[in-house]
């Protein structure tokens, strides 16, 4: 099946050492895809080469069999929701949602739509208020109106939800994907919050220093990952460099590097002997931080009471990842 | 055109407005022997040490009275202060040019203080003439002194309270944290309000054209040189003035220090102190309003003035019959309201040029946001690469007096000369709105400048996303968000333009001469009614337009 979205080896350079791409994505229609990345990896210059504000030098951009690399983004028709929402201070609600509607023919036609879509957010009736008068989540709702309003073929979203407070993020991470699912839009959207990214996106596309790591569904990304590097930005990792005997101890071979979730290490009677040195409580269970003999700090996942600080245990892995050793 | 043209051609459209003419002026000024006759004659060299050495004086003096004015508005707490603070700014915001005249009507050897004085002690002639440096002086400072007081209240309310309470706990004592807190942060603000007077006094026409008397500064020198006939020599009188002015601006710009000094702190102003004991509270007030109403008498006088009929008072102190009918010639005569109707459509001509050509630079220096990346890394666009010669070819009038530019503008358009960009534009009337214009850049220049800073460029992207086009962006979006500093730009030229005086004097018509002239002309025939009436409507319509463009 051909992708409705489609980056195609899509390039851009900023300067000999910092640059995005090439890179290959491609979106089936209705998807919602995350971006997830640490800051600076290069997730935002993606949305925005998609978007059109951005020039790829090399590569093409396809949305629904249309290539799109020359058209200028006010032909795009991409719907944006800004990091900071960039609503217009000078228009009330209902104006800017009706900012991208073109004239229609039939006089009230955009209003009505423009109530459509303010409902389809929970936001009915909204039409007159000023924006700056908003809580951040009805902001963030009026941008998603404005954006959903043309009709545009994709939604991009950029770090939608970082602007609301953490009480409020999960809450609306929910709604927002139910919505987008109802609509049934095709989304790119960035993050950098992997919890984000499961939660919103059916699949993920690490990025990397301008490369796509891995893409993938949520568990793929973390049961599979393709890199070192998704492996420990993804979920929390223990990382054991080959070579020594905690790595022998691991099962890992010279040359690789081992990744052992903390889930995966288990409290045991015989194994690797450390110590441990710190339990962090969080409800279900606890981490804990245990030493082995040679100094090294490993993460245990169990159960709230399965150790306490300065108890001596084995541990033994139940699933290790490797990787080769990166060339330094 | 397309982008890539408009840039370049829009500054070289600025260079032709700015530069050329002030190129102009130095070419033809070193040919010839003009520069040795001003070198041989001690006058010139005098009129340009006054220029220098009043406004010098002016900064010292708008200082100790703007300073100590900004500490007692903004640290202490009496009755009646906040009226009083903006009351005191309103010199600011009225024409120089009117300011002169209302202090000729109130403390010129006819004006009232004169005459009361003269009654009292029985004199028979006036008891003073208001004439010479110390009366140049006197006007400077009372129009100057605003600008100190602003910044420096404007530095005191950025000032950062828990600075001032880390001095204290250091074991600072009152004194000792001025000196070494409180002022060293207040130093930007006060090197850009001396600027502002510097370059101010540097300019200042009136004041020395109406008192100087005998007593000549750079700029009255040239304008009487040219009225002499002596283009040549008034060209050189040019050169050297903008010389001055150029040396003054980047002697102070260096001590302008950065504004990180005061941006460093985060945190509240100190609050303001109470004072307790009731006699100084009273005293701090009626200090306060006796200190406004002597600011506020010259435009008193001014409207008492105006409604005074022509010989209708004589030796009197008070004058006998007051009527409208100075106002009833103005607006009755139509040859009466001609400068009114010229003043009028230049000022409105001029600020529409002003304000489309700042709009112009705005969108092209500054319009949109340049590729998102690491900012030493990526090769300057375009805008990037025009944007400084455009904003300092917009900011450049402002670093030149009046007569200056009204020396050079005469010079480059007595020409007709096509292939150099220069026709004949001497004795029409298109030559003095030119002018205005002109000068005006700065002032739209900098508030849209500021205002494009201001924007959002995230919302010219959403625009984008929404489908508008780049045409549709800026009509409705950046448009509508500038308007507030298209408003504030364009009325504070429209007012500048409307009470200009400076190069009115040299480059008007009788076809278009302004109210300025016409009140110079009034008070040439005695005709002191009218001469103030004009006064009170430049002083209505000034205000009228200021609030309008204040209105947010």
């Amino acid at each position: 099946m051909t992708p409705f979205v489609l980056l195609d080896g899509v390039h851009k350079q900023w300067s000999p050492t910092v640059r995005v791409g090439p890179l290959l994505l491609g979106i089936p229609r209705g998807e919602i895809v995350a971006l997830l990345g640490p800051s600076g990896s290069g997730k935002t210059t993606v949305l925005r080469l998609l978007a059109g504000f951005e020039a790829p030098d090399a590569g093409r951009l396809v949305i629904d069999g249309e290539d799109v690399t020359a058209v200028p983004p006010a032909r795009r028709r991409c719907g944006m929701v800004f990091q900071h929402y960039a609503l217009f201070p000078h228009l009330d609600v209902g104006g800017n949602v009706a900012f991208g509607l073109k004239g229609s023919p039939e006089p009230g036609a955009a209003g009505q739509k423009v109530a459509e879509v303010l409902a389809l957010v929970g936001l009915a009736g909204f039409e007159g208020r000023k924006v700056q008068e908003l809580s951040g989540g009805q902001q963030q709702r009026v941008a998603l109106a404005r954006a959903l309003a043309p009709e545009p073929r994709v939604l991009l979203l950029d770090e939608p939800l970082s602007n609301l407070d953490p009480t409020l993020r999960e809450r609306t991470r929910r709604e927002l994907r139910a919505l987008i699912k109802r609509v049934g839009i095709t989304t790119l959207f960035v993050t950098h919050e992997q919890e984000e990214a499961f939660d919103l996106g059916d699949r993920v596309a690490v990025l990397n220093d301008g490369r796509l790591e891995q893409v993938g569904a949520a568990d793929e990304l973390y049961e599979r990952p393709a890199s070192l590097f998704v492996a420990t930005f993804v979920g929390r990792a223990n990382v054991v460099r080959g070579g020594g005997a905690t790595a022998r101890a691991l099962g890992a071979h010279d040359g690789e590097v081992l990744v052992v979730r903390p889930e995966r290490l288990r409290f045991a009677d015989a194994g690797l002997p450390g110590t441990v040195r710190e339990r962090r409580y969080t409800g279900a269970a606890a981490f804990y931080q245990v030493e082995t003999e040679r100094g090294e700090r490993l993460e245990v996942l169990a159960g709230p009471e399965a150790a306490r600080v300065g108890d001596r245990v084995y541990l033994e892995p139940a699933g290790v990842l490797t990787f080769p050793e990166e060339r330094a | 055109m397309s982008a890539r043209l408009a840039r370049p051609a829009f500054t070289l459209l600025l260079a032709w407005l700015v530069l050329y003419p002030v190129a102009i002026v130095v070419a033809d000024s070193v040919r010839g022997d003009a520069v040795a006759t001003f070198v041989s004659r001690p006058g010139e060299w005098g009129a340009l040490w006054a220029s220098l050495w009043i406004s010098l004086a002016s900064v010292a003096l708008a200082a100790a009275i703007g300073v100590p004015l900004a500490f007692l508005f903004e640290w202490l707490e009496f009755p009646g202060r906040k009226a009083l603070g903006s009351l005191i700014a309103l010199p600011a915001v009225l024409p120089p040019f009117v300011g002169v005249l209302a202090f000729l009507f109130l403390y010129g050897e006819s004006g009232f203080v004169a005459r009361a004085v003269q009654a009292v002690f029985g004199l028979r002639g006036p008891p003073w003439r208001l004439q010479g440096a110390g009366a140049i002086l006197l006007v400077h400072a009372y129009s100057m002194y605003v600008y100190f007081y602003l910044l420096t209240r404007a530095g005191l309310a950025k000032l950062d309270a828990s600075m001032l309470e880390a001095a204290h706990a250091l074991g600072a004592g009152r004194w000792e944290t001025l000196r070494r807190v409180t002022l060293p942060l207040l130093r930007p603000s006060l090197a850009g309000a001396a600027l502002l007077v510097f370059m101010t006094a540097l300019g200042s026409f009136s004041a020395p054209y109406v008192f100087g008397g005998g007593f000549r500064v750079m700029t009255t020198q040239i304008v009487a040189t040219k009225l002499n006939g002596e283009l040549p020599l008034a060209m050189v009188e040019t050169v050297a003035l903008a010389l001055v002015a150029a040396l003054g601006l980047a002697l102070l710009r260096r001590t302008e220090g950065d504004e990180l000094l005061a941006a460093l702190g985060k945190g509240a102003a100190p609050p303001r102190r109470p004072i307790r004991r009731a006699p100084i509270r009273a005293l701090a007030a009626t200090a306060g309003w006796l200190f406004t109403v002597l600011l506020l008498l010259p435009h008193l006088t001014l409207a008492l003035v105006s409604l005074v009929p022509y010989s209708s008072w004589t030796t009197e102190a008070l004058p006998p019959v007051l009527s409208f009918v100075n106002y009833q010639r103005l607006f009755g005569e139509p040859e009466r309201l001609r400068p009114l109707v010229n003043s009028l459509w230049m000022a409105a001509a001029s600020t529409l040029g002003a304000v489309a050509l700042a709009l112009a630079a705005g969108a092209l220096a500054r319009g949109q946001r340049a590729p998102r990346a690491p900012r030493a890394l990526h090769a300057p666009s375009p805008r990037d690469r025009w944007r400084g010669p455009i904003e300092t070819l917009i900011a450049l009038p402002w670093a030149l007096p009046g007569t200056v530019f009204a020396i050079a503008l005469t010079t480059t358009f007595s020409v007709h000369a096509p292939l150099a960009l220069r026709w004949v534009l001497v004795g029409t009337v298109f030559l003095l709105p030119l002018a205005y214009l002109v000068r005006n850049l700065p002032i739209t220049g900098r508030a849209v400048l500021a205002g494009y800073r201001q924007l959002d460029p995230a919302l010219a992207e959403a625009a984008a996303s929404l489908g508008a086009g780049r045409w549709t962006t800026f009509r409705r979006v950046t448009l509508p968000l500038l308007r507030p500093a298209l408003a504030a730009g364009g009325s504070l030229a429209f007012v500048a333009a409307l009470g200009d005086f400076v190069t009115s004097i040299v480059l008007y018509t009788y076809d278009n001469r302004p109210i300025s002239i016409e009140i110079m002309s009034s008070l040439r025939l005695n005709e002191l009614g009218v001469a103030a009436a004009f006064g009170v409507i430049l002083m209505l319509v000034s205000a009228l337009v200021l609030g309008f463009g204040a209105r947010r």
